[in-house]
């Protein structure tokens, strides 16, 4: 799980283009949009597009997005249980 | 009407330094644009995804509206040749290396041509009128004459002006305006024109012409001439684009030897260029006694020929 | 000064000319249909790039299809026109993929070709495709490209108008004109903005858009120019604005600021209020954002009283910069006809606003003023208004 988590970070530093920002400023449990690490909409966007592309998790549904896309723990936890329930 | 403020960057010396009409000499291949610390203007999140095209803009339409000390103007009206290139190259890319799977977004966000006008409002969180031209050399011609529409119809402060960034392996402008010894280049210049006299400006904007699918310089110039009642002989400094021989010989015979200077050679080779003209002959206009220029400069007129059939005029001068 | 429309042309999923375009609308016959390539609902035109060269007569050589739909709808709105010394005459067109249907196409091959290269970067060239349509129409002088993503149509018309009002043309060929290429579709793929299904503009269930292409053009002239040519006006170009909602780069404020900005700009320019409007053709994509926020902005300009409304898009799908300008040919029909145009697909209304578009081809309805939204990326909003020649 931490390993997912890092991977995370890394990936959505790259995938983003966060130039100032390393893994260290992004906590486990920041609130990625808003007041937390303060990304956007269009952020958003690619953050699904990092879901499907890296870890072939398909997310549909704008609410869906919203709650699993809230911070680097919820991207893993729901990583992990799709790739569980795909099993 | 008055122009009010102008912004450059480019390859030279031009952002935030008044006089450089006078310091620049021609622009060397190789040269690097000079860009200003872009941190100090916009912040890193939003920075990160910016090409150089949209950096330069927003930073030279910031810089005019400090100048100015305007917080919001009426209306924002761009002209641009080539848009967002290198986005559009980069989703270009994406598309070829997706193998059918969804594809990052944020390229194709900014790949429109209005990016630039609309990154700029939204900045401002400005709700006026906000327009992007495309028309090739004649772009900020056009633009222009749209901000100029603007103010006659009830604008009172308008931002104004033109970028282009270097992409060459979308536009290679060396093969397509056939100009083997041009230095392809980028560069974005701001105006803010305004309709009434604004204190320490005495630079007008008098006139703009954009004529394409055109032969021939001297019947449309004076045309364009004899309708704001002036001829030949009243203009003291003619500015430009350095597209031919021809039109090299057709200029030295309408106005003489003396007064006709090379922007081209300065601002490098880009598509609207011209913009670079603008702000250089507001710039020469400011002295009162120009290094190369002399005293009693008085009218400007910017001849665009940059491709070949295409023609764009701008006449400015200066009340005393 | 009055600003006269004596020409329309127009090709589109539902027509390569104006008749046809009139009998689809008539009938709410869709040309949207399932792409088995793409595995989407397209609005596609039914010529191929060849068949419209081979039907325009055009000498061989790169057309991008922009220009080629552009030809077709710029021929018919010119008509018999011809150009005259006494007539100050312009072209202002709009589009957004402009040459890069073509570019695209090399660019994939210039990896490995220098000819691919050259064609490539030849196109690249947004104004490229205008100045094409104006050499086939012998235009020269004033030939501009306007380009604001999908309010670029409309913004086209407008600038047309603008140049008649500020006395630097007479008379003015204006429109839009987009293909479907891989750029855009793929392009809004990535933003997972499509209905898999036909689209339902305004509809509760509404999922997305479907991508169509086409063209559209008006012949605009003013009263000096009309003594000369003795044109008949089919209507009026009465009100006009452009506004920014300065909210997002891509979608529309919740509260629609720019669109209701612009269409409260408009109604003051043709000295109107909001009851006089006989109907609205509106942007209407069938995105969840983009009909809510244009909801929202119809209610904050008409209060209860909305006028009768639709979006056509469920019949062309939404054809970018050429939406602006065949919908003011659609207004023009509609104002010709004497007709409200329908919305297709509507089953029920959104639960924020229970607003209810027309769903008929209804005539014999009284069609007097008739305004057109159009909205684009970077918060670009246009508003036009026409009206019913006297």
């Amino acid at each position: 799980m931490e390993d997912l988590k890092l991977t995370l970070k890394k990936q959505i530093i790259e995938e983003l283009n966060l130039q100032n920002i390393t893994v260290e400023d992004i906590g486990d449990d920041m609130p990625l949009f808003a007041e937390g690490l303060g990304l956007d909409s269009i952020d958003a966007l690619e953050l699904v597009v990092i879901m499907e592309k890296h870890h072939g998790i398909k997310i549909t549904d704008e609410s869906v997005g919203k709650e699993v896309l809230h911070s680097i723990d919820t991207m893993a936890a729901y990583i992990q249980a799709e790739n569980a329930a795909n099993k | 009407m008055r122009i009010s403020a102008a912004s450059t960057i480019s390859h030279q010396d031009t952002f935030q330094h008044k006089g450089f009409s006078a310091a620049l000499t021609g622009l060397k291949q190789g040269a690097q644009v000079l860009e200003p610390d872009y941190t100090k203007f916009i912040a890193p999140m939003e920075l990160r995804r910016m090409s150089e095209v949209l950096k330069m803009a927003i930073v030279c339409a910031v810089d005019c509206l400090d100048q100015a000390e305007l917080e919001q103007p009426d209306a924002i009206v761009v002209g641009t040749a080539i848009g967002c290139a290198v986005h559009t190259k980069n989703f270009m890319d994406k598309i070829l290396a997706s193998d059918g799977g969804l594809i990052s977004p944020t390229s194709f966000i900014l790949s429109t041509h209005n990016t630039i006008a609309g990154q700029i409002s939204l900045r401002l969180k400005n709700h006026g009128y906000n327009m992007t031209h495309t028309q090739n050399s004649l772009s900020f011609e056009q633009a222009l004459m749209d901000a100029m529409l603007c103010v006659k119809g009830g604008c009172k402060q308008v931002l104004a002006g033109a970028a282009d960034e270097l992409e060459t392996s979308l536009y290679d402008i060396k093969a397509r305006l056939h100009q083997e010894h041009a230095i392809p280049v980028c560069g974005a210049s701001f105006f803010v024109l305004s309709a009434e006299a604004v204190v320490g400006s005495d630079i007008n904007l008098v006139d703009v012409e954009s004529l394409g699918l055109v032969t021939g310089l001297t019947e449309h110039i004076a045309t364009f001439l004899s309708s704001n009642k002036l001829s030949a002989a009243d203009i003291d400094l003619l500015l430009y684009s350095n597209s031919t021989q021809n039109t090299v010989d057709e200029l030295t015979t309408i106005f003489g030897n003396g007064k006709l200077y090379d922007y081209q050679a300065i601002s490098g080779t880009y598509l609207t260029n011209s913009a670079f003209a603008l702000h250089f002959g507001i710039d020469a206009l400011s002295y009162t006694s120009h290094p190369l220029f002399g005293e009693n400069v008085r009218n400007v007129l910017i001849c665009n020929n940059l491709i070949p059939e295409n023609l764009g005029l701008i006449l400015l001068n200066k009340t005393y | 000064m009055k600003v006269f429309v004596t020409g329309i042309g127009v090709v589109s999923a539902i027509g390569l000319d104006v008749e046809e375009n009139l009998q689809s609308l008539k009938s709410s016959s869709t040309g949207i249909s399932r792409d088995n390539n793409y595995g989407l609902m397209l609005g596609k035109v039914r010529l191929s790039n060849q068949q419209i060269i081979d039907l325009l007569e055009l000498p061989s050589g790169i057309y991008s299809r922009t220009t080629l739909l552009a030809l077709l709808a710029g021929k018919e709105a010119w008509g018999a026109h011809t150009h005259d010394k006494n007539i100050r005459t312009g072209l202002v067109s709009a589009t957004s993929i402009g040459g890069m249907d073509q570019t695209e196409q090399y660019y994939h091959e210039s990896k490995k070709n220098d000819a691919a290269q050259i064609i490539g970067e030849m196109t690249f060239d947004n104004g490229r495709t205008t100045e094409q349509l104006a050499a086939a129409l012998n235009f020269s002088g004033y030939i501009g490209t306007i380009s604001t993503a999908c309010s670029s149509g409309a913004n086209a018309i407008m600038q047309g108008a603008r140049l008649l009002e500020g006395n630097k043309l007479d008379r003015v060929l204006v429109g839009g004109s987009d293909p479907l290429a891989l750029f855009n579709i793929k392009g809004f793929g990535a933003l997972n903005i499509y209905d898999q299904n036909i689209c339902k503009p305004f509809d509760d269930a509404r999922k997305g858009l479907n991508l169509g292409e086409g063209a559209g053009f008006l012949l605009l002239e003013n009263e000096h120019s009309l003594s000369i040519t003795g044109s008949k006006p089919l209507c009026l170009l009465t009100g006009w604005n452009n506004a920014s909602d300065a909210y997002h780069q891509t979608a529309s404020s919740p509260d629609g600021r720019g669109a209701s900005l612009a269409m409260v700009n408009a109604l003051a320019k043709a000295n109107l209020v909001p009851e006089e409007i006989s109907y609205i053709n509106a942007h209407g994509t069938g995105t969840g954002n983009n009909d809510l926020s244009e909801s929202m902005a119809l209610k904050a300009v008409f209060g209860e009283k909305i006028p009768p409304f639709s979006s056509t898009k469920g019949f062309t799908g939404h054809t970018l910069a050429a939406a602006g300008a065949i919908e003011a040919v659609y207004c023009v029909l509609s104002i010709q006809a004497q007709a409200l145009l329908p919305n297709l697909n509507f089953s029920n209304p959104m639960k924020e606003t229970g607003m209810m578009p027309e769903n008929r081809f209804r005539s014999g309805v009284p069609v007097v003023f008739v305004l057109s939204n159009s909205f684009g990326f970077g918060g670009n909003c246009t508003c036009l208004i026409f009206r019913k020649a006297q």
